[in-house]
């Protein structure tokens, strides 16, 4: 805790400045208005020329700011073009004129903040306006199908779900492939703790102002070994000061389930048995007719709701908001439910030099989890069943003349307790397993910039932060559950977790410009910390034959889980821009982990980057370009995010009451010496990017090409060792490299703008090529279900990560597969594990994003979509499937309707592992349909948008499974994404 | 004030940045994780890592059941030893198959394995980590050597690494012989090799062992290096070319002459002592004398999904009633061949109407047969097809459930060596030319015979064939099997066929190099120090 000590003392140096305000000051006010529409501007950015210190206009356009005499005021406004004015009096109005280009608009970069104009590395930036529409729940969906090479594909239908976050294909084989998320200058923790859905649902995503994707390596290198797979920086809405003014926003939204797995119908899986099955199993068929699944999904609804409030309390800018969600999923018993605060504070003090932000976010998520078992079970459960059955004694429910029902259950002989390894009844799942976990979490940070006084253009700034989650959760199971162990007598799962991320950075920027030249440096240091500290228990009462509890059958454990990681690092930036036409940018960052060995734990990272602004050169003057920008950048970064902590320690791991050994009448727990390697070092990616930015017809085309090449290299993987020379067969090594390389396009247009009407276009396209090119060991991933231990993805040199490993199906003359003909691959006569071959990957090799926004007079109307090209999927559900799976075990079990097509006898290694299951999900997806209205000066200054929205709306493809889009390639058990239509409202008060 | 301000603030901020160098050394803070410090500290808690060596051979990991596996890349309950041994022992013979379809698994009986086989690759890292484990544990304990407890200790630890090389040797010939700790890729050896160091140590342990039964139970004394000593001399010609059997005679009368003795004790009274062994109180029924190695396992407190749990829930299915097994239900696995069954021909003592036994004058002879077929039509997905084998169960002496009444996990101990195939080990050497005494040889078969109820033998009857079948009567299921069959040529050859062997209904001999398994792909991809087994 030394660091929290230390903490205290620096909160305390912060504290006695406050007093230290200075009062020499004259007030000026005045309104900013459009020059073209003569419209107040609202939120127009107005700073103190050489100083930190500013404010905004209200929603009226009226700003009102305290300053020195003889100083400059900077006016900026997203969309218009900057003005510097000299202060002459208490009064200045000021109009804006609009820029087309806007090239003045500041973007947030790592540890600072630059103009576009100036930018040299490759950057999204996606505002507000532009976010996707509809009951967005997670932050990472508002840029969905926005941004050329990035894929965020939801983990699901479920509400709340995370999503995963690739930034130009995957970079890392087993290590973390997300990008950095940076909330206001917080980098925040890499996963979730127990209980979360989504690590990012801590933010409401109506606060969000902005989100910047940092694509290239000469952008994100600044932040070191945690940007490996790119940055995304999130920023908030921020207090402006003036009047106060509140936004109300609210919408209920409807999920409807739409996609079902395609199992035998009852009448189909009759027909099954009656022809192929032995007397036995016929007489096992019931009298029902049951849609499993429809018995699991329904529809389902959700409310969100945010207020905030912006202005300035006792003279400082805030902005409060406090929200509200709550939303079922389409699987029984699904709920997520959120609230949210955030409060951000930016008084100034010390004339303006000091500047202080203080941002604080806290959230609280209650999930309840419907039991995914019961996804499985639904497909599996003999659809002749009924739910409930008057002999099973698993209770359920009495009927209103007291008779005592059921959950139907494939019984033993003695009718006490379910066969073992039966499937079971998915009613019951959802009806009786309680699971639900409450996650809280704490964001803040603040942040001092000082304005050296006597050396001018020289700012010091020191962050402090805390990212605290602590959540607890429980899964609780009755005794009436269907199950086989006798004497069950109720079982409980208590954990809780808690992660804290400490952040410190101290960096100090010094600006200068000399005529022509310009040059802006930053040099700092950062500290993070991040320590977790999980607890669980598992309670299974047990009950011995005369209904008294058994001590000793019954499992009463704990477990406890902590471990900590330091990252230490420092870092530097120069930009230097000649003439406004010639930019350069060179970075580095050292950085230290406390997971790697002394001797290595230090990676250096540098970056170095050069930009042209080809429209300021004079021989470009009446080329009709806006903006031609050409940008080169090559820089390196480490990983080790998602490496475990002490690998190369020799470390002994005790086991736990229920692994112990018994020498005599004692039972001892064991020491493991653990799997080592001392030899762990960074893994090193370099991304070379070669840009064009341009922007014509007053910026009403413009767009950017990006072609890259990243290679990944020391790849940290999970390797067999010679297992006489270790503790364990696999250890993480640095064993492989690899490649993507691509390019990418992104146009954005405004084909029509009229006084009422404008229709504006955006559409980007990325090709990414994957492959590893170097890897000794081959290494078999992408486990999946059917028989045990099986994987069906392979990772080898020359290929495609996570490439399919498969049979090679043979197919008779109507295109039927012939089961168990497969291609001889080695022509050695037989076949076997040596006849698979690498085919496809779940990675596609063209992604597309489409929008289009179309507006008049009051209306608005926007459709956002995307398409996936290339991508293959494995079929899991359809694979399992097999004539002799509805037989196994004494019960009868459905199947997936693709046996109908095969006609698969056998569940055999070779049929579950054929090319037939691989199938091409390539797709174009319709994600969003919003039509708006608002209503201008409704009540006083009040303004109302109402809109509809319908998410989901269309997918075609010619996968034939569920979803065409699950991460990872492989179909199996998805929770199916719902298709929602929302209301919701817009309100300005 | 300013200026003072900025100057207090810089060097707390400069202090904080030098401080926080330091935290980069972390060290575990996981109240479950240790440095070697901790463990080898004293005497006491050096014997929780030797608890460790005798666990890697009968759990899977640090988690009961399943839970931080100690082998990657395959489903942790088939990780475990004894699971494996059945598998690549038992399975691949005339006393077993299997009905799963696990990837791998069907190879074993079809003897269709090849060298990315999941199981024997598996067991390749199993036996192995224990050779890692053990020489960590050797060289740690050393500190504490002068303990005579401890000494104890580093003894079982070699007898531990003794036994893992004993097996990798059987089952792969050709592994690197790797006695000390180290990160240096080893260099292949070689059975010869291999072979003089297991008897050197063993030899050398004898010493350092207690004395026989007097180690606590479920650790190894003296008997145990001299049963191990007598299986390999047994075995030397068909590993070596050399033929020890005069030395399998020494060690197999060391131990039949020491403390231990069979089990005689009829406790559940169905005329047979034979059963006892394997039930869930054969840990004080009177089956513990005779066992010398020994496996111990508890419902609770030892959990696994291999070793008597597999035993007991794998081949339990079709009509068999779980609650006879003292478990919730059965796994619909393993039954058995037609060629197991055989052997107990000479004691059948019912048909049934299709004129297959039914029911047998020998209490080894344990064959679950209602509503199951003699003779094999399909293997895979039924369970009905093969008679059940109904030895080992989880119920004590009176049928009682053991400790787990959730039916779970068994309690029932498995011997890895007992003294029963001591005695047939004396037989064998002894009528191979080692000398000893063939009136001993058959009354020490006839005692075996008389406790499980079975009719006694005569000199006349005693040859090498009936020693074999004996042996298939007396330990069929324990992990000897395929040693055997391949000891008396039977292996892979047409001398004997059984149902399915080499994947054929009849059975059909199979190539001379699977009387050894593939050293596993992925060790040879690593470790280029290593040349495959011949023929894969």
């Amino acid at each position: 805790m030394i660091f929290m000590k230390k903490h205290a003392q620096l909160w305390v140096l912060f504290f006695l400045f406050i007093p230290v305000l200075s009062f020499a000051q004259i007030r000026v006010n005045g309104t900013v208005t459009s020059k073209d529409s003569g419209e107040p501007l609202p939120g127009v950015s107005i700073v103190v020329v050489g100083t930190v210190a500013g404010t905004s206009t209200d929603f009226d356009g009226v700003y009102s700011i305290e300053v020195e005499e003889n100083t400059e005021l900077q006016f900026s406004y997203v969309g218009f073009k900057t003005v510097t004015v000299p202060v002459s009096g208490s009064r200045l109005d000021v109009a804006l004129e609009e820029d087309a280009a806007a090239l003045d608009e500041v973007v947030i970069i790592g540890y600072g903040s630059v103009r576009k104009e100036d930018l040299t590395g490759t950057l999204d930036l996606v505002t507000s306006k532009d976010f996707n529409k509809g009951p967005v729940v997670s932050p990472q969906q508002l840029i969905q199908g926005k941004i050329a090479g990035v894929s965020i594909v939801t983990g699901g239908g479920a509400p709340g779900e995370g999503s995963n976050f690739l930034i130009r294909g995957i970079g890392s084989l087993n290590l973390n492939s997300n990008p950095l998320f940076v909330v206001d200058g917080v980098p925040l923790n890499d996963g979730g703790v127990g209980g979360t859905r989504n690590p990012l649902n801590l933010i409401n995503p109506n606060d969000i102002e902005a989100i910047s994707v940092l694509k290239d390596a000469s952008a994100t290198s600044i932040y070191g070994s945690r940007a490996a797979n790119g940055v995304v920086l999130i920023t908030t809405k921020k207090g402006k000061g003036g009047e106060f003014r509140y936004n109300f926003r609210s919408s209920a939204s409807v999920y409807e389930p739409v996609n079902f797995i395609d199992v035998l119908t009852p009448t189909e899986f009759r027909n099954v048995v009656n022809t192929f099955g032995a007397a036995d199993d016929i007489a096992r068929l019931g009298q029902e007719n049951t849609n499993w699944q429809d018995q699991i999904y329904s529809r389902a609804v959700g409310m969100d709701n945010t207020i905030s409030a912006t202005g300035a309390l006792a003279g400082i800018p805030m902005r409060a908001s406090m929200g509200t969600t709550n939303q079922d999923g389409v699987l029984n018993g699904d709920n997520f439910k959120r609230i949210t605060g955030a409060l951000n504070l930016t008084p100034s003090l010390l004339k303006n030099k000091l500047k202080l932000e203080l941002n604080s976010r806290v959230s609280r998520t209650d999930n309840t989890f419907a039991d995914r078992g019961a996804i499985w079970s639904a497909n599996a459960f003999d659809p002749t069943q009924p739910i409930y059955d008057i002999n099973s004694p698993f209770y359920a429910y009495t009927n209103s003349d007291g008779v005592d029902y059921g959950y139907y259950t494939y019984l033993n002989a003695n009718g006490d307790y379910q066969l073992n390894l039966a499937p079971t009844n998915p009613v019951a799942l959802l009806d009786l397993i309680d699971d639900q976990a409450r996650i809280n979490r704490f964001v803040g940070n603040i942040k001092a910039d000082y304005a050296l006084p006597w050396v001018s253009g020289l700012t010091l700034t020191v962050n402090a932060a805390l990212d605290l989650s602590k959540s607890t959760g429980a899964r609780i199971t009755p005794n009436n559950i269907p199950t086989s162990s006798t004497g069950f007598d109720g079982s409980r799962s208590d954990y809780s977790n808690k992660a804290t991320n400490r952040v410190f950075d101290a960096y100090a920027n010094y600006k200068k410009e000399l005529g022509k030249h310009r040059l802006d440096v930053t040099a700092g240091y950062a500290y993070q910390d991040f320590e977790f500290d999980n607890n669980s228990t598992n309670v299974v009462r047990i009950l011995s034959g005369d209904g008294i509890l058994d001590e000793d059958a019954s499992i009463n454990q704990s477990f406890i889980d902590k471990s900590k990681n330091v990252l230490l690092s420092y870092f530097g930036r120069m930009n230097y821009d000649f003439d406004g036409k010639y930019l350069f940018t060179a970075t580095l960052r050292a950085d230290a982990s406390s997971k790697l060995n002394p001797n290595d734990r230090w990676g250096y990272f540098p970056s170095a980057a050069f930009a042209w602004n080809l429209h300021n050169e004079a021989f470009m003057e009446n080329s009709g370009f806006n903006e031609l920008k050409l940008r080169l950048g090559y820089g390196e970064v480490g990983n080790v995010n998602g490496l475990g902590d002490y690998n190369f320690l020799t470390r002994y791991v005790v086991s736990t009451t229920t692994a112990q050994y018994q020498f005599g009448d004692t039972f001892y727990r064991t020491f493991r010496p653990e799997p080592i390697n001392e030899n762990l070092k960074w893994e090193v990616g370099n991304t070379l990017n070669l840009g064009l930015d341009f922007s014509v017809l007053d910026a009403r085309l413009s767009g950017t090409v990006n072609g890259y090449i990243r290679k990944t290299e020391n790849l940290i993987a999970t390797t067999v060792v010679d297992p006489f020379t270790n503790f364990g067969n696999t250890i993480s090594a640095n064993i492989g490299d690899m490649e993507n390389k691509g390019m990418e396009f992104e146009l954005n247009a405004v084909p029509v703008r009229t006084k009422d009407f404008e229709w504006s276009v955006n559409y980007n396209v990325a090709v990414n090529d994957n492959k590893i090119t170097r890897l000794p060991d081959t290494q078999d991933v992408g486990g999946i279900s059917g028989g045990v231990g099986n994987t069906v993805q392979r990772h080898q040199v020359g290929a495609e990560p996570f490439s399919f490993l498969v049979y090679k199906q043979v197919y008779d003359r109507w295109g039927n597969p012939i089961e168990g003909a497969y291609a001889d691959i080695n022509d050695d006569g037989k076949i076997n594990s040596s006849d698979r071959y690498l085919y496809k990957s779940p990675y596609a090799d063209v992604i597309m994003g489409f929008s289009t926004n179309f507006s008049y007079k009051n209306w608005d109307l926007s459709a956002v979509s995307r398409a996936s090209i290339g991508n293959y999927m494995y079929n899991n559900v359809a694979s399992t499937t097999a004539l002799t799976s509805v037989f196994q075990n004494d019960i009868l079990r459905n199947i997936h309707a693709d046996y109908l097509r095969t006609g698969f006898n056998s569940f055999t290694e070779t049929n579950l592992l054929s090319d037939h299951f691989i199938q091409n999900a390539s797709f174009f997806r319709l994600d969003n349909v919003t039509l708006g209205y608002k209503f201008e000066k409704l009540v006083g200054k009040s303004d109302l948008r109402l809109y509809a929205s319908g998410m989901n709306l269309l997918v075609i493809t010619k996968y034939d499974g569920l979803d065409p889009e699950i991460t990872g390639g492989i179909d199996n058990n998805f929770y199916p994404r719902p298709r929602t239509v929302v209301l919701g409202l817009d309100l300005n008060f | 004030m300013k200026r003072k301000l900025f100057l207090l603030v810089g060097c707390a901020t400069f202090a904080l940045i030098g401080a926080c160098h330091d935290e980069l050394d972390q060290v575990p803070i996981d109240p479950d994780l240790f440095t070697e410090v901790d463990v080898y500290k004293d005497a006491t808690q050096a014997k929780s890592a030797l608890a460790k060596v005798y666990a890697s051979l009968v759990l899977t990991g640090q988690n009961g059941p399943a839970g931080q596996a100690d082998i990657s890349g395959i489903d942790e309950g088939f990780s475990q030893f004894s699971r494996m041994l059945f598998n690549l022992n038992e399975l691949t013979t005339d006393h077993c198959v299997v009905g799963w379809g696990d990837p791998g698994l069907p190879n074993l009986h079809e003897m269709s394995w090849g060298s990315a086989n999941d199981f024997t690759t598996a067991m390749y890292f199993r036996l192995s980590q224990v050779v890692s484990f053990s020489n960590s544990f050797i060289s740690n304990a050393q500190t504490f050597a002068s303990d005579a407890e401890v000494s104890s200790y580093i003894a079982e630890a070699r007898f531990l690494r003794a036994y893992a090389y004993y097996n990798l040797m059987d089952l792969f010939a050709n592994v690197p012989l790797v006695t000390e700790i180290t990160t240096d890729l080893p260099e292949q050896s070689n059975r010869d090799a291999i072979f003089a160091f297991v008897e050197d140590e063993l030899l050398e342990i004898q010493e350092q062992l207690k004395t026989p039964l007097s180690n606590e139970y479920g650790r190894v004394d003296q008997a145990a290096a001299w049963a191990l000593l007598s299986r390999l001399y047994l075995n030397a010609e068909s590993f070596t070319g050399a033929n020890r059997y005069a030395d399998a005679v020494t060690y197999s009368e060391k131990v039949i002459n020491s403390a231990y003795s069979l089990n005689t004790a009829d406790g559940n009274g169905n005329g047979s002592a034979y059963d006892e062994l394997f039930l869930a109180d054969n840990n004080q029924n009177g089956a513990q004398n005779e066992f010398i190695f020994v496996l111990n396992y508890d419902g609770i407190k030892s959990q696994t999904y291999g070793g008597t749990t597999f035993l007991v829930h794998a081949p339990l299915g079709g009509s068999m009633n779980p609650s006879e097994f003292g478990v919730n239900g059965g796994w619909s696995g393993y039954r058995t061949t037609s060629g197991l069954v055989q052997k107990f021909d000479y004691a059948i003592t019912q048909n049934d109407n299709g004129g297959y036994p039914i029911a047998w004058n020998d209490g080894r002879a344990q064959f679950y047969t209602d509503g199951q077929n003699y003779e094999i039509q399909k293997i895979a997905n039924t369970f009905e097809d093969g008679y059940a084998l109904a030895k080992f169960r989880n119920v004590d002496v009176n049928g009682n459930q053991g400790s787990d009444t959730a039916g779970n996990f068994a309690d029932t101990d498995l011997a890895l060596i007992r003294l029963a195939e001591i005695y047939l080990n004396y037989a064998e050497a002894s009528l191979r030319g080692g000398g000893g005494n063939a009136g001993t040889a058959v009354s020490l078969i006839n005692e075996l015979r008389n406790r499980a109820g079975a009719t006694a033998i005569s000199a006349g009857d005693l040859d090498l064939q009936f020693i074999l079948d004996e042996r298939s009567r007396e330990l069929h299921w324990e992990g000897l099997r395929r040693t055997d069959l391949v000891r008396y040529g039977q292996f892979t050859t047409s001398t004997y066929l059984w149902p399915f062997k080499g994947g054929a209904s009849n059975g059909k001999a199979v190539e001379s190099y699977r009387n050894l398994f593939p050293l596993p792909d992925n060790v040879l991809l690593i470790n280029t120090n290593l040349t495959q087994n011949p023929g894969y």
